[in-house]
């Protein structure tokens, strides 16, 4: 997706009411969309898995844990527990891997080795805090692109959101566009750090008006990561941008999301705001690292009935 | 002081928080109650059998099950100190009619209609939001009108559609919807409703996923309906919302205090200095500034005008089922040949005793009506006997046409009256005390020939110019801020005048309830038309039907109305002559609530 004309004035009027926001946000989690019968909330979380962006972004990552983390992508949950629900050869694997940029070679490698075509996403442009020369940040996305990642993660610079620099804001983010070229971008707005909700919108209209194809709420590295308030907004100004130009932009959260229970709740979330078109896996990824095994214990107790001890698991 | 046993009328359709929050404040001051409930909601029986089991109380709250053909048999029951009844507009009416002059006193909280003001500066999804809390939703006790203005009437239109198509109907107890049904009366009204607009040229458009049985109606917006049609005038019905567009903020709040409703209303906008304009301007009972339906409590919630005038939670709710203790009971002083349609018409005729011996009489007083004396429109004056038959003066006969231009002047003192600082209305109230002293001997000595002793009437003098100064210094207190739990931000319970009182004076105490009426009201900001006491002791009877007449005639527009039926007062005492009770009435509540938050 290349990306639409520059046109701050549909950022110019707009006004977001915080607690109004807030007070949605506690109707939808007291809502319950998910059916309650048993076999609707196990096909509800192998879905959550197929939603997953499996992540690992530590100082101490080498290749070993990163191809354990491949694995894991290519087959999340047990062997067993997928033929007990009659899922065992259909394909259930995360959506993608996302790993640093030195990383990514170890990914491709590791992937290709299982023999598995999900994507390698690859964070990029300063990584968590984007405080970096924009020459640096440029080079690095088309590093990580040479290296075969094919979904870039960039973090915007907040200092121009915080200023109310719209226009630098689109500038910037164009020149991530032309240097991902054939990937797919996903905009990190690091809402955490924003300061105000009317502000999350602003910068996630500019971020799709700029070519993203997905925004993200956080880099998972901020005191605040994905919260419903903020992803309502967010949600809204995809609907609105939807409406204007009739392009669809993808919704990632990432950062908090452990549990079973919250991935569902999420999943929820952009039924209720966007509807059932946003609820695959070219439009909604949910970051997460731990979020699998929770999942996966769930899928254990739901199939044998007992929870799953430390060990009865593999671990990612 | 508890007013006694209270007799409480539910609607057919009522939330058990709602029925709580009538019945819990009169339990808890000591009142006991009687509820009439409809049959198709057996809700408070089960109540009822709760409360009886308590143990040594039994019998403090009784329910029973029954037709609406009941409720004039309970209001009229001797036993019943007070009516509250909740419901429709027509039947609170002729409840009103039925029971003037009663023992019982009457509460009405009539009407379910709110109001939602949209500014162009206004959050317009959270706007939607509010507008599905207010009539798409189970939270919302009636319909909608929705007053949206002209620039983002597309942006609105476009969104509240598409958020109708998300609504879910069915069955209330599921979680996965977002409203339920309320019962086959309320889907036949809404049918009738629509039908009558779309007839009128209205767009109606409804969405959403509704199953498709009889109680079942999906959410419906109706928009482009004329302003003079019928519908417009009548109550919106749930689940329907009127949509009209409107270009000023001067012009939404013409639009929005020019319907007979004054329930509750929520401006939206972020503009903090336009937010708080409109909602003071609302003429209304409850004002949410970007948020709609938020309720609790401590908060009073009630209306104005057609919307009726008693209140629940808070301290306004609690002094529904208190009176200032001391004060006897009301008495019935029904009298059940009053012909409505010709009292006060007749005009007395009274004869001079005989031929007048004295000095040639004074000019006859004129009426005071508008700053200045006048002479009536009748241009018939009426001579006033004093206490040993002799004449003492002549007073100018007022007529309806005087009435008339009376409160036409005491409307069009109004805004300026009640813009003023209660710095400049305490000034006023002060002056008026001081002149009251310069002419105190001449006022001593009318009340002396009227029989009241003379160190009486000079203490009488005192404490009128006493009562005023009082009332002035109590200008200054407006309205507190009250604590919500769960809400981060202020709710304001402003005390506003009501506009144009009408006080028609007792006998007793000639000037000084005269003074104790005048006062407080002028201190709140209302204007007044006062008709004093005419000094005849014959009256008496007059005003206890007087009293039946005036409840009885307030049913046309429903207002507030206070009446002595015919007791006397102890103007002197504090608690009845100067006591909060006086000031309760001046005035009405306003609850304005302000989230905070960005």
């Amino acid at each position: 997706y290349e990306g639409h004309n520059k046109d701050l004035s549909w950022i110019s009027k707009i006004q977001v009411n915080h607690p109004a926001v807030l007070r949605r946000a506690e109707q939808i989690q007291a809502r319950r969309t998910v059916k309650k019968e048993w076999q609707g909330r196990a096909a509800w979380l192998l879905k959550a898995v197929t939603f997953i962006d499996l992540t690992t972004l530590s100082g101490d990552d080498t290749s070993s844990n990163i191809q354990r983390l491949c694995y894991k992508a290519k087959y999340p949950i047990r062997e067993d527990l997928l033929k007990a629900l009659n899922m065992y050869d259909k394909g259930i694997t995360t959506a993608a891997v996302c790993v640093y940029p030195a990383r990514v070679c170890d990914a491709v490698k590791a992937l290709k080795a299982a023999g598995c075509n999900i994507p390698v996403a690859s964070v990029a442009t300063g990584f968590p805090a984007g405080q970096t020369h924009l020459k640096t940040r440029l080079e690095e996305i088309r590093l990580a692109v040479e290296d075969g990642a094919t979904e870039i993660d960039v973090v915007i610079n907040r200092s121009l959101v915080l200023t109310g620099q719209w226009e630098a804001l689109y500038d910037e983010i164009r020149q991530f566009r032309k240097a991902c070229g054939e990937a797919h971008l996903k905009t990190i707005l690091a809402t955490g750090e924003l300061g105000s909700l009317t502000n999350v919108y602003k910068a996630s209209m500019i971020a799709m008006m700029a070519g993203s194809d997905f925004i993200k709420t956080s880099t998972g590295k901020e005191t605040v990561n994905a919260t419903f308030p903020v992803a309502i907004v967010m949600l809204r100004a995809i609907r609105d941008f939807f409406w204007k130009t009739g392009n669809k932009i993808g919704f990632k959260p990432a950062g908090g999301i452990r549990s079973a229970k919250d991935s569902l709740a999420w999943l929820s979330l952009v039924k209720e705001e966007l509807g059932n078109e946003w609820l695959k896996p070219e439009l909604f990824r949910i970051g997460a690292s731990t979020l699998l095994s929770d999942i996966e214990r769930q899928i254990y107790h739901h199939v044998t009935g007992r929870y799953a001890a430390y060990h009865d698991l593999p671990m990612s | 002081m508890r007013t006694g046993v209270i007799g409480l009328i539910l609607p057919p359709t009522f939330s058990f928080l709602e029925m709580m929050w009538r019945i819990c404040p009169a339990l808890a001051v000591g009142c006991t109650v009687v509820a009439l409930v409809p049959p198709a909601s057996p809700t408070p029986l089960l109540l009822a059998q709760l409360s009886g089991e308590l143990g040594p109380f039994p019998g403090i709250l009784n329910v029973i099950s029954g037709p609406a053909s009941l409720v004039p048999v309970l209001a009229s029951q001797p036993g019943i100190q007070k009516v509250a009844f909740c419901g429709a507009l027509e039947e609170g009416r002729a409840l009103r009619r039925t029971l003037a002059g009663e023992c019982a006193e009457l509460g009405l909280a009539l009407g379910t209609e709110s109001l939602l003001l949209l500014t162009d500066t206004a959050d317009v999804d959270s706007a939607v939001e509010g507008v599905v809390d207010a009539a798409w939703s189970d939270r919302g006790p009636g319909g909608l009108r929705l007053l949206i203005q002209e620039s983002v009437w597309d942006e609105a239109m476009r969104r509240l559609q598409e958020r109708m198509g998300r609504l879910r109907s069915g069955r209330g107890l599921d979680g996965a919807v977002d409203m339920g049904a309320r019962g086959a009366a309320a889907c036949d009204l809404v049918q009738r409703f629509v039908r009558e607009a779309q007839s009128q040229g209205a767009q109606v458009f409804q969405a959403g996923n509704v199953p498709s049985e009889h109680p079942f109606y999906p959410p419906t917006l109706v928009s482009n309906l004329p302003p003079a049609s019928p519908c417009a005038q009548a109550e919106v019905p749930w689940p329907v919302v009127v949509a009209s567009p409107f270009r000023t903020a001067k012009e939404a709040l013409a639009l929005a205090n020019g319907t007979p409703r004054g329930g509750s209303a929520s401006v939206w906008s972020e503009r903090l200095g336009q937010a708080l304009e409109l909602g003071y301007g609302l003429q209304v009972g409850t004002v949410w500034i970007n948020a709609h339906g938020l309720r609790d409590p401590s908060v009073p919630t009630g209306g104005c005008k057609e919307s009726g005038c008693s209140w629940h939670g808070g301290p306004d709710g609690l002094y529904e089922y208190l009176r200032p203790s001391g004060t006897p009971a009301r008495l019935s002083c029904l009298s059940k040949n009053l012909n409505y349609d010709t009292f006060g018409l007749a005009v007395p005729s009274t004869l001079p005793a005989g031929p007048e011996i004295g000095p040639s009489p004074a000019p006859p007083y004129g009426l005071f009506v508008g700053g200045r004396f006048q002479a009536p429109g009748a241009r018939s004056s009426r001579p006033i006997q004093d206490s040993s038959g002799n004449l003492h003066g002549y007073v100018a006969e007022g007529g309806a046409k005087d009435i008339r231009g009376a409160v036409e002047a005491a409307h069009q003192a109004f805004p300026g009256w009640a813009g003023q600082f209660p710095g400049a209305r305490a000034a006023l109230l002060w002056a008026l005390a001081a002149a009251l002293e310069r002419r105190k001997s001449t006022l001593a000595s009318r009340l002396e020939r009227q029989g009241v002793e003379l160190k009486a009437a000079e203490a009488e003098v005192e404490l009128s110019a006493r009562r005023l100064r009082a009332w002035g210094a109590r200008a200054q207190a407006q309205g507190h801020t009250l604590q919500v739990a769960g809400l981060r931000g202020p709710v304001l319970r402003l005390r506003e005048p009501l506009g144009v009182l009408a006080v028609v004076c007792p006998d007793e105490w000639p000037l000084l309830a005269f003074v104790s009426l005048l006062a407080p009201a002028l201190a709140y900001g209302n204007t007044v038309v006062m008709v004093p006491s005419a000094a005849c002791p014959l009256l008496a009877l007059e005003v206890c039907q007087g009293s039946q007449f005036v409840e009885w005639a307030s049913a046309g527009n429903l207002k507030p109305v206070w009446a002595n039926r015919g007791c006397l007062r102890a103007w002197d005492q504090e608690t009845e002559g100067a006591g909060p009770e006086l000031g309760l009435r001046s005035a009405r509540t306003k609850a304005l609530w302000l989230p905070m938050g960005d």
